[in-house]
């Protein structure tokens, strides 16, 4: 089918489904990772806090002992270095050149008496000193210089002087980026996975029930025994399949009764009809007698009238019920128009009537001839049997969209304003008209019969209006 | 020429008989597809008539089954259905007929003639056609009546030609249409006879025997005596 390609994905039920299921879980997965990356940010900002903790007691404890003279810088300095070493989720790469930590520790003063750490320290004791350290745990403390803040313990001597020990938080902060990293790359993994799960269930689903509708707008149009595909499965697409086809089956039954009733109606009236005929064709051959020939005639005309009733009659309630059969092929309008033009034309102007055609050129429809050619000939025959000398018919042509219009306008006194609205309908006739009250109905019918529609209107600059559309392609390659 | 007409409604069958006999055939009559068969066999026809509902079989069943028992003869097909069966238009593509009931006898018999025709060897195409003392040059597209030349529209100068060519023969108006227009529709309204109005003002002059005939209630004909 040229739809199935011709269709672009983005519109389909199936990508608007998938969108919406993959946006809702992704949105849960992102809420579950959130959760996740803070609980772990947690607990290694608990570690290193304990370590931290521990560490400065440790120190502080080393500090304490050690006696205040000439070596007790060095010794606390290599504690403190050793110290640094150990440090929570380090990398094993890294230089030794070790900026991440530091130690300090102030006089009563606040004077820096001992530092061990990379550059001089100043601006750590100026940070320091301006931050207000509580008791008990680490303080995030930001030293100019340095982008990432630092984790630092403090403890209070004996003496009266303070220790202070300082972490950065940059390889925290590294552990965490790099597992944010992995958590966003398995994220869009799962989400494209999930897309593509979903998109290809529920493409898969949606094709079943796209082909049920295709199959379905084949068989309404042009025949009833086909049925649209069923599945073994049980599921909803299933059950909606055999639905369908258990209703077509009751369709179809009522359709193939519509047109036994129909044909077998025909059928009983033609051959009368036709022995009728015959035997006043072979009465009228062998009869000398003007005035009865007359008789006959007449009765034959009236015959073929009859005849003609009874077919659009039955064309026209077929119609009506959707059921009219028919034998598609190519037919050039604006060919047709200008033979039936043609046909028509002396006896227009012999009553006076002028006719004009307005067609665009070419216009080729898929139509059933034999219908469309009575069609046409009862709407000239509607012109001719209604207006009165001196009025003008034009005719148009236009090809609309993918429709093809056909419009007869004339300037004379337009419909009954009493049947306007039901001029389609059988036997709805104008009080001054003479016909059966049918050709406008098998115009309805058979412009119906082909997709299309008849309108008929008074337009407001006065005549008459009928308006007739007809696709150009049969439906069935849409 | 011997025609077998397939016929199970014997009112019809009757009037088809006698109209057929009187037009020079030699008719053998069966109303079911049975005797019609046998029929077919035996004797040598040159021409069939089937009617599509017979009480025994298929119309087409039977066509398809004399095809096969090698009886060749053309077909003209009378249905009272409303729709064509595809079987029939193929059959029609064949070189068979079809003709829906009611119909006029003129036009069963132009059919008939139609069919026998197609079936003969071609004889050579004359490019001018004359009756009495009308003639028309089809090359030229020119009419000419005692040495005048008509002055006639194309269309008009195809619905003498049509009338030349079944001259002397019934023609109804739903065969003009189908074959000057090619449109089968039943007007309402007198279309053809105003054509026909004009096209005799053309043909038959002042002090001119008139050609053109009206046969009220079956068509025209175009006098060849």
């Amino acid at each position: 089918m040229s739809s199935r390609t011709a269709r672009p994905v983005v519109h389909s039920a199936a990508w608007r489904i998938s969108l919406w299921a993959t946006l809702a879980f992704a949105c849960g997965t992102m809420l579950v990772f959130v959760f996740l990356h803070r609980f772990v940010a947690d607990d290694i900002q608990r570690r290193s806090d304990a370590w931290l903790s521990g560490e400065v007691e440790v120190l502080g404890d080393v500090a304490e002992r050690t006696p205040k003279d000439a070596v007790y810088s060095r010794v606390v300095g290599e504690v403190a270095e050793l110290a640094g070493k150990e440090v929570p989720n380090k990398l094993l790469t890294e230089s030794s050149a070790n900026d991440s930590v530091f130690f300090l520790q102030t006089g009563v003063d606040g004077s820096a008496k001992l530092w061990v750490g990379a550059g001089s320290g100043e601006a750590n004791l100026k940070a320091i000193r301006t931050t207000q350290f509580v008791s008990g745990g680490p303080t995030d403390l930001l030293v100019q210089g340095f982008e990432i803040p630092f984790r630092v313990a403090s403890m209070r001597m004996e003496d009266g002087s303070q220790i202070y020990l300082g972490l950065s938080e940059r390889d925290e902060l590294r552990v965490l980026r790099s597992l944010r990293l992995r958590f966003i790359l398995l994220w869009l993994l799962l989400v494209l996975l999930g897309f593509g799960i979903v998109f290809f269930t529920t493409r898969r689903m949606l094709s079943h029930v796209r082909e049920i509708t295709e199959a379905a707008s084949r068989i309404g149009l042009f025949d009833l025994d086909a049925r649209v595909p069923t599945t073994d499965r049980s599921d909803e697409v299933g059950h909606l399949a055999r639905t369908l086809n258990r209703m077509l089956d009751r369709i179809e039954n009522s359709m193939r009764q519509l047109h036994t009733i129909t044909d077998a109606l025909a059928h009983d009236l033609r051959s009368p009809l036709t022995a009728i005929r015959g035997k006043l064709e072979v009465s009228l051959s062998t009869m000398a007698q003007h005035d009865q020939a007359e008789q006959i005639v007449s009765a034959i005309e009236e015959l073929d009238r009859l005849n003609d009733f009874l077919s659009k009659s039955l064309d026209v309630a077929e119609a009506k019920a959707d059921a009219l059969r028919l034998n598609r092929s190519q037919i050039d309008l604006d060919e047709l128009l200008r033979s039936m033009i043609d046909l028509y034309e002396p006896s227009m102007s012999e009553r006076g009537l002028q006719i004009v055609l307005r067609s665009a050129g070419t216009l080729t429809i898929s139509a059933d001839a034999a219908l469309l050619h009575r069609m046409i000939a009862n709407l000239f025959d509607n012109e001719l049997k209604h207006l009165p000398a001196a009025c003008t018919v034009i005719v148009r042509l236009d090809a609309v969209e993918d429709a093809a219009s056909l419009v007869f306008e004339d300037d004379g006194p337009g419909f009954d304003p009493e049947v306007i609205l039901h001029v389609f309908e059988r036997r709805v006739k104008g009080k001054n008209s003479q016909g059966h009250g049918l050709g406008l109905a098998f115009i309805d019918a058979v412009a119906r019969a082909h997709g299309g529609t008849a309108t008929a209107c008074n337009p407001r600059a006065g005549g008459a209006k009928i308006a007739v559309t007809l696709p150009i392609a049969a439906l069935v390659e849409l | 020429m011997r025609l077998l007409l397939v016929e199970d409604e014997l009112d019809i069958q009757s009037f088809l008989k006698r109209s057929l006999e009187e037009a020079g055939y030699q008719v053998e009559a069966a109303a079911d597809g049975k005797t019609a068969e046998q029929f077919a066999i035996e004797g040598a026809y040159d021409i069939l008539i089937v009617d599509l509902g017979l009480p025994d079989m298929d119309g087409i069943g039977l066509i398809l089954k004399l095809r096969q028992l090698g009886v060749s003869a053309p077909v003209l097909i009378l249905s009272a259905r409303r729709s064509v069966d595809d079987r029939v238009r193929g059959l029609e593509q064949g070189g068979d007929d079809y003709l829906t009931k009611p119909f006029a006898l003129a036009e069963l018999l132009a059919r008939l003639r139609n069919l026998l025709k197609r079936n003969s060897p071609p004889g050579n195409e004359s490019t001018r056609l004359r009756v009495l003392d009308l003639e028309l040059d089809l090359l030229r597209r020119e009419a000419i009546r005692s040495g005048q030349i008509l002055q006639l529209t194309s269309q008009e100068f195809v619905l003498l030609e049509y009338l030349c060519r079944n001259a002397g023969r019934v023609v109804t108006r739903s065969m003009i249409l189908d074959k000057v227009w090619g449109m089968r529709i039943q007007p309402d309204t007198n279309v053809v006879d105003v054509h026909i109005y004009r096209l005799r003002g053309k043909v038959d002059g002042k002090g001119q025997q008139p050609l053109i005939r009206t046969l009220r209630g079956v068509g025209y004909v175009l006098k060849d005596r």
